[in-house]
């Protein structure tokens, strides 16, 4: 029976002045208190060299993790075939370069990644197939693939001059690659935040239903995040390729774990609709600094994996808990 | 009151803010008897039903069950009471079988094991009880509807229940299927069960039920033996009411057809459907729940598909694949369930408004801040939306102006046809006269508007014509001065008595 | 939905659909057959059969999660630390009893994922990629990164050596344990009342079954599985690795999808997936007698799976006929007194 009886209501929105405000907050906070603690345990902490280091390594992964975060706003949870569309990026710029240049193995390695991030999207956007099962799936196709074309075997460089350009500093300073990355920081946060395409992200994410019932085109929103984060993971392994001057097909492991979580522990949530770029460039931030001290205090590299880990577990719940008291279902 | 009554509810009562759901209504089924409850959309029928489930609690009056005052905390305490729901929505279990299926949480068991041939049996002789010829090892998603609903009831049969409250059993099923439904009730009764029989299929009710009760705006109207009443007293019953002007209504000059559909069918859900508005009039859709006027109107915009049939703006075809093609071809629609269809809840007041017309307040993809904000500050004025803050979120406004925040993201694209969909659902008075004026200024700036509403008084008081609908088809047109029993009769298919 | 009718919604292709795992498993072996010889031949299979065990019972926990509606993640993981567990404290705790931790720590890590999913209701997607991450990075934590060695290289070797002349032990350890799942999903209360559960928990609830507690066992028993694996195939070569199992979910997936299991829930059976990991076993057999590298053997896999799932997507929603082989079987017959019913209700109208 389906007469309009309204159910009892919801809990009102007050909560809504702590998450809103908690989570804005949280971070900032968060990352004062790195530095200061960075400073207090280290005297190389606060160098002009160790932060710059900083940057350089949170360079690559800052390019995927703002893809990354146009797949969580939308809600299409997460990708997960990243780490093969970098190293198709990788693969492809060093594998072409000494027969086509660099420039334009780079833009092939890219464009071959962003195909790949097409397929994703159609899968996932227009098929409407699971976007976790499918990028798993996808990934491990893509970098057969990619295998497939150099051999399966290591991939070497020989163009140090495009190396010595993407590591070499722009007024003494700030090295090239770092610059690139914050443009597209910078440019991923404007499209998030104020172009057609972002506003339309974030009621895919919130609802899915009511946004189609305003004419706004789901699918193809949903779609276009997974192809614009197969192509920034493209763009990046391209930039680690040549930054290193080799590949391998493993070149990106682990990238889709570390974007995930500085994606998480920024504040956008999972369940999609909120969050932003810059959200997410802080929780990377965050990390990267606290990856940092440890290293500055000589503890071994995995501990780092377990505090990672215990960080996305510790922000989803947190994500969840407070959707769910807000009364959201 | 003699051990005869298997049910006795007395004086029950439930409010929901903003709304009185029941009134002090009170009904008694006896064994054996088959007591049929009907009413109009929102009459009550759901809410009396979901109390007696167990669902909810009411907020004053009694149950009586075989004489004894019984409380129903939660469902599986009424359950536990000898009370069975067979509800629209069946609740089987696909990939197992009909005899798993009936005996689903009481299966006959060996060391853990099941013990198949007791539970055949078991089964078998609950089916035969019932008269009911299917197979007891054949996959329940396998079935047609009809024997699922079979099984469904045979499962809570199954219970040894003292009282089946059976939802709107037939609205899925054939003449000669509803036949069949009719004799396992005959067998239930025959077996001392009470059955309560809710429908708005008043034919059928004067078949299957000895007594009916009449529900309306949640009071109980009356109850009367079945023998003693026909399907045209039934309808009075159900809408009698005095019908106050609380609606004005704007006199509007009417000018040409601007939008005009033709033979539009969807294969069971609704069969060539034709009708024109003209600009300025109000087009009021009625009929029961059920009737598919939702599923019209989202054909017509593009939401749903249609298998058949055209729709022409300003008699020129247009076609419409999804909700964009419908925008762009100057359509708009308000939707039933606000909730899920209409605001994107985390978005601010100002970003909902904009929704669907961001293309326009855009330069190259861009939204254009100021522009954006101008559009949404002038429609929430417009709209008289309360407060008149455009940055909150939506989810903090009420459900009136929630409602209106939709309607004015559709007017933001002046759309030259709209359609809505229970407009005033939910929303208290206050905010439905204002949405009543709205209406009427739109139709006075020359806006075609479909309304689709279940309620009676105000689809009569806006409407400048009345098409009602009647299971998927256009069973009347009436024009404006039309009475309440028209459209009811209408609405329920029944010939003018 | 759509209403058209058309090849994707008749009974024959529904059929096809169903029976599916029959039908991939045929073509895989008459393909096998042909291309590497000596395919058919029994050590041939014992060997592919072997290698697939560890797979496979990872697998079959992962069933029962699909059946129960859920997705489950972490397996791999969980793989791996429990045969870091097995091999790591063999020195400490001896052989055995460092096995049995190992089997506790796949025990522990499953009632983790059960209590991110039931008590604080986290879907189970996001749960066991986030247990997934985690598990994944104590084991490297615990070993910084390195492969861990045992203290006796043939004490494990019994699992995998061939018993008698036929299967491997750890291939017969599979096979009865599949074979006990078949018979708990189709024989057992408790089994055909997880269908219940992953059809619809809230429906089973109200017919007294406790939702809860069965998706909180599901998680454990396919952590407790994937403990299983860890511990035989880190005894079986002597070593335990926190880079063990790091594919292993997606091509069990892939199994229990090709064996007919949707991943929606409600649906599912162990003899499908015992068909999808034969055809596991047999394609990856016969690439890898054709030298195909492992990398192309995984995007044959990829595709696959991606395939099928897509096929799944095209055919939900209309169920109708039963186009199992057990009911065409009773349809048969049945069909002359079902015709005689048929009749007999006419006449009635």
């Amino acid at each position: 029976m389906t007469t309009p009886v309204p159910p009892p209501p919801g809990r009102t929105i007050n909560r809504g002045l702590f998450s809103h405000y908690g989570a804005r907050l949280g971070l900032p906070a968060g990352i004062l208190v790195t530095l200061i603690a960075g400073a207090l345990v280290s005297d190389r902490f606060l160098t002009v060299q160790n932060l710059t280091n900083v940057l350089i390594n949170m360079s690559i992964i800052g390019i995927i993790v703002v893809g990354m975060t146009f797949v969580f706003v939308t809600r299409g949870l997460a990708d997960l075939s990243v780490p093969a569309t970098v190293a198709v990026g990788g693969l492809l710029v060093l594998g072409l370069e000494s027969s086509i240049g660099t420039i334009p193995a780079a833009i092939v390695g890219v464009l071959a990644a962003a195909i790949a991030g097409g397929i994703n999207g159609w899968l996932i956007g227009y098929a409407g197939l699971n976007p976790v099962i499918t990028t798993l799936a996808s990934g491990t196709i893509v970098l057969g693939i990619a295998q497939v074309f150099v051999g399966g075997v290591i991939v070497y460089g020989d163009n140090t001059e495009a190396q010595a350009f993407l590591t070499g500093r722009v007024f003494g300073v700030v090295p090239v690659i770092v610059l690139i990355f914050l443009a597209v920081v910078v440019i991923g946060h404007l499209v998030l935040s104020r172009s057609m395409l972002g506003r339309w992200s974030y009621a895919v994410g919130s609802n899915p239903s009511a946004t189609g019932a305003s004419a706004v085109p789901v699918k193809r929103v949903r779609a276009i995040a997974f192809l614009m984060t197969g192509t920034l993971s493209g763009f990046s392994g391209v930039l680690l390729g040549i930054t290193l001057q080799t590949a391998r097909p493993g070149i990106g492991t682990g990238y889709e774990f570390d974007a995930i979580t500085a994606v998480v522990v920024g504040g956008v949530s999972l369940l999609g609709g909120s969050g932003t770029v810059l959200y997410a460039f802080g929780g990377l931030l965050f990390v990267q600094l606290l990856t940092n001290i440890m290293v500055l205090l000589g503890v071994p590299t995995e501990p780092q994996g377990l505090v990672k880990g215990a960080l996305i577990v510790g922000a989803v719940a947190i994500d969840v808990a407070l959707r769910r008291r807000g009364g959201r279902e | 009151m003699t051990t005869s009554t298997a049910l006795r509810m007395t004086g029950i009562s439930k409010s929901f803010p903003g709304i009185r759901a029941l009134s002090d209504v009170g009904v008694d089924v006896e064994k054996g008897e088959v007591h049929a409850i009907v009413g109009e959309n929102g009459a009550g029928k759901s809410t009396l039903m979901k109390i007696l489930a167990g669902v909810y609690q009411p907020d004053a009056g009694t149950i009586e069950l075989a004489g004894e005052t019984v409380r129903l905390a939660d469902p599986i305490e009424a359950r536990r009471r000898g009370i069975g729901m067979v509800y629209q929505e069946l609740n089987l279990v696909p990939d197992l079988t009909v005899a798993e299926n009936i005996l689903l949480g009481s299966t006959p068991a060996r060391f853990g094991l099941v013990d198949r041939r007791a539970l055949r049996a078991q089964a078998r002789a609950v089916l035969d009880e019932l008269d009911a010829r299917i197979d007891t090892d054949d996959l329940v998603g396998s079935l047609t509807v009809s024997q699922q609903q079979i099984v469904e009831i045979a499962k809570v049969y199954a219970a040894r229940p003292a009282i089946v409250v059976l939802d709107e059993p037939t609205s899925s099923l054939s003449e000669h299927e509803t036949q069949s439904l009719f004799r396992i009730i005959r067998r239930m009764t025959e077996a001392g069960l009470a059955v309560i029989y809710i429908s708005h299929r008043l034919r059928e009710v004067l078949d299957i039920s000895q007594r009916v009760t009449v529900l309306r705006d949640g009071r109980l109207v009356e109850t009367r033996p079945t023998a003693g009443i026909s399907a045209g007293e039934m309808i009075k019953l159900m809408v009698g009411r005095d019908l106050t002007d609380v609606f004005p209504k704007r006199e509007v000059a009417i000018g040409d057809v601007v939008l005009e559909v033709t033979g539009l069918s969807r294969v069971d859900e609704f069969t060539d459907i034709s009708l024109t508005v003209r600009a300025g009039e109000i087009l009021g859709l009625a009929g029961l729940v059920g009737a598919g006027r939702t599923e019209v109107a989202r054909a017509i915009f593009g939401l749903d598909k249609r298998d058949a049939g055209t729709v022409q703006i300003d008699g020129t075809e247009v076609s419409i694949r999804d909700p964009r093609d419908a925008v762009r071809a100057g359509i708009a629609y308000v939707p039933e369930d606000r909730k899920r269809d209409g605001i994107v809840p985390q978005l601010s007041i100002k970003d909902n408004i904009s929704l669907a017309v961001l293309d326009r307040v855009s330069l190259a993809g861009w939204v254009k801040g100021g522009a954006e904000r101008t559009l949404a500050k002038d429609k929430a004025v417009e709209l008289t939306v309360s407060p008149p803050a455009i940055a909150p979120r939506v989810d903090t406004l009420s459900g009136g102006n929630q409602q209106k925040v939709v309607f004015a993201k559709w007017l933001a694209a002046a759309p030259r046809v709209l359609i809505l969909d229970e407009p005033t659902r939910g929303v208290d008075v206050g905010a439905k006269a204002d949405i009543h004026t709205i209406i009427g200024n739109l139709a006075a700036q020359g806006t075609a508007i479909i309304m689709i509403s279940s309620e009676l008084p105000e689809v009569l008081a806006v409407s400048d014509r009345i098409v009602v609908l009647h299971e998927g088809q256009i069973s009347a047109e009436l024009p404006r001065g039309a009475s309440e029993h028209d459209v009811m009769h209408a609405a329920t298919g029944e010939v003018s008595s | 939905m759509n209403a058209r009718r058309n090849i994707f919604t008749s009974d024959a292709f529904h059929g096809l659909v169903r029976n599916r795992v029959v039908i991939i498993l045929a073509a895989t072996l008459i393909i096998g057959a042909t291309f590497v010889p000596g395919f058919l031949e029994f050590r041939t299979a014992s060997l592919g059969l072997d290698r697939m065990a560890t797979l496979g019972l990872v697998a079959i926990g992962l069933t029962v999660v699909l059946i129960a509606g859920q997705l489950d993640l972490s397996g791999g993981a969980i793989l791996a630390l429990s045969g870091i567990a097995t091999i790591g404290l063999q020195a400490e705790l001896g052989q055995i009893p460092a096995a049995f931790v190992g089997l506790g720590v796949g025990i522990a890590a499953g009632a983790i994922n059960g209590f991110l999913v039931v008590v604080l209701r986290i879907n189970s997607l996001v749960a066991t990629l986030a247990s997934m991450l985690f598990f994944r990075a104590l084991a490297h934590l615990i070993t910084e990164s390195r492969p861990v060695s045992g203290i006796d290289p043939f004490f494990g070797l019994a699992v995998s050596r061939p018993i008698g002349g036929t299967f491997t032990g750890r291939t017969l350890i599979f096979f009865v344990l599949i074979i006990l799942l078949h018979l708990w999903l189709t024989r057992s209360v408790a089994g055909r009342q997880l269908f219940a559960v992953g059809s619809n928990p809230a429906s089973a609830e109200a017919s007294g079954i406790r939702s809860r507690a069965y998706l909180f066992g599901a998680f454990v028993f396919s952590g407790t599985m994937a403990g299983v694996a860890g511990v035989i195939q880190s005894l079986s070569v002597n070593t335990g690795s926190p880079v063990f199992g790091e594919n292993i979910v997606l091509i069990a997936i892939a199994a229990v999808v090709i064996g007919g299991t949707r991943l929606e829930g409600g649906r599912g059976s162990a003899l499908g997936t015992l068909g999808g990991l034969l055809t596991i076993a047999a394609l990856t057999t016969a690439m890898e007698y054709q030298s195909v590298p492992s990398y192309v053997q995984a995007i044959v896999t990829g595709v696959i799976l991606l395939l099928l799932i897509l096929l799944d997507r095209t055919v939900s929603g209309s169920q109708r006929r039963d186009v199992t082989l057990a009911a065409l079987w009773r349809r048969a017959r049945s069909s002359r007194s079902s015709r005689i019913t048929e009749r007999t209700l006419h006449h009635e109208k």
